[in-house]
């Protein structure tokens, strides 16, 4: 092992001096569950690395309509969050229990595809993510988050240190389709926020996971069904524009053939569900 | 820097060890502890060999910073095995033939464990997704899943 020293701050401010000492050579890490591995294996050799369990930054705590989610709190934490359905499933699909038991929901936002399920329940939520740096704290969308595959708009002396959920009120989904029903990577995960007025959709939003180099909005495929009833038509149109719009990677787990065609199989049966219809196959 | 002293609760005795920069609880474990039950299998966290318990709740020692653990209670197969006898799980085990080569059974009792304390009577599916991160090359998980129900039997029948 490589590592000459492992800080493990117990505060904030500590991690931001800290990180200020030393840069962007240290690697930050939180639950472990993606930077041990490489470690471990010697593909990833950091030097100097940081810690962030004992930082204090693990508390779920409801504050009036929202939900202030430490960085470091773990997907176990989310599972028992029973009133945001959508997070609380998304974490329970995520990995097995004793991963659930050790990654955070600050680490998932970094995990690379096919991972980062709780990241894409997060996106379809319109969570805003609070970064702490030097110069103090501020927020910005998760949209605004992702800059590109594994780069983000955080700069290399900042923190994310929570991530807030608005808890509108809506229909909510989530559909992860993996190789099998637990402990799997996603070929693709499909979530969706909804509120309809009768049978008409007032808003939407749909993410997708592991088919593009992050989390993504379906845009294209949400500006169809907006003000619809969801239609088969309309349907039709958004899953064909949803495959369209995925940029998949292919890997051990899937094609990225199948991955932009599972995407639009999955928009489509999670738009089927928002509407209170059983799935047709594709 | 250099390495540093970190205590935790090891089969509720206190025990200190000198780590280097993060050093896994795994490592500690099996190389100065002598706890060889924790297996040193994929350190990818993808095989569940290496389960632990920490404060009662499964984890990865492969994956984890042994510092990260300061002060907090870890419990290993070794910490469960009684002096004479077997814990029921154990037992279980045994007796389902939950085991052949035996590589794997370490983490899956100790997830078992975990499981029966945090869910007396588990169904068949809860047994299967508690089970989701623990691999097994042998048996096909059939014994192991019978091993566990019947766990639960003996549980109820102990009280």
């Amino acid at each position: 092992m490589t590592v000459s020293s492992y800080f493990l701050p117990a505060s904030v401010p500590e991690a931001l001096g800290l990180l200020g000492e030393h840069g962007p050579e240290l690697l930050v890490i939180a639950g472990g569950t993606v930077a041990m591995p490489l470690i471990n294996e010697g593909i990833s050799l950091p030097g100097r690395v940081m810690g962030l369990r004992r930082a204090g930054l693990d508390r779920v705590e409801r504050a009036g309509a929202e939900l202030r989610v430490g960085a470091t709190a773990t997907l176990t934490q989310l599972v028992g969050q029973g009133d945001v359905p959508l997070l609380a499933e998304a974490a329970s699909r995520t990995a097995s229990w004793s991963v659930r038991n050790m990654a955070t929901v600050g680490g998932n936002l970094f995990t690379p595809p096919p991972g980062g399920d709780v990241a894409t329940a997060l996106l379809a939520l319109d969570a805003r993510v609070v970064v702490a740096g030097p110069a103090g704290e501020r927020t910005l969308p998760l949209t605004a988050f992702w800059t590109g595959f594994m780069t983000t708009a955080l700069a290399s002396d900042e923190l994310v240190t929570s991530i807030i959920v608005p808890l509108d009120e809506g229909r909510t989904a989530f559909l992860k389709f993996g190789r099998r029903r637990a402990n799997t990577p996603a070929v693709v995960t499909v979530a969706a926020h909804a509120t309809l007025e009768h049978d008409r959709v007032v808003s939407i939003r749909l993410a997708l996971g592991a088919a593009a180099p992050h989390p993504v909005r379906l845009t294209r495929a949400e500006a169809v069904v907006a003000g619809s009833s969801l239609e088969p038509a309309v349907i039709d149109e958004a899953a064909a524009l949803a495959a369209e719009d995925a940029d998949p990677v292919a890997d051990a787990v899937a094609s990225d053939w199948y991955r932009r065609r599972m995407t639009g199989v999955f928009v489509r049966r999670i738009l089927e569900q928002l509407a209170g219809r059983a799935g047709r196959d594709a | 820097m250099a390495s540093v002293i970190v205590g935790f609760k090891l089969a509720g005795r206190e025990v200190e060890v000198m780590a280097s920069p993060l050093a896994t609880l795994q490592q500690v474990l099996r190389t100065q502890l002598g706890h060889t039950s924790v297996k040193d299998g994929c350190r990818q966290g993808g095989c569940g060999s290496c389960t632990v318990l920490v404060d009662g709740e499964p984890m990865l020692s492969c994956l984890l910073p042994v510092q990260d653990i300061a002060g907090r209670s870890v419990t290993t197969l070794e910490a469960l095995t009684p002096a004479e006898g077997l814990h029921p799980v154990q037992r279980a085990f045994l007796d389902a033939n939950g085991f052949q080569c035996g590589y794997c059974t370490p983490g899956m009792e100790m997830l078992a464990v975990a499981l029966l304390e945090h869910n007396p009577q588990p169904t068949r599916e809860e047994i299967e997704d508690a089970l989701g991160g623990n691999v097994c090359r042998c048996t096909g998980y059939e014994p192991i899943i019978e091993a566990i129900t019947a766990a639960t039997g003996s549980r109820e029948a102990g009280r």
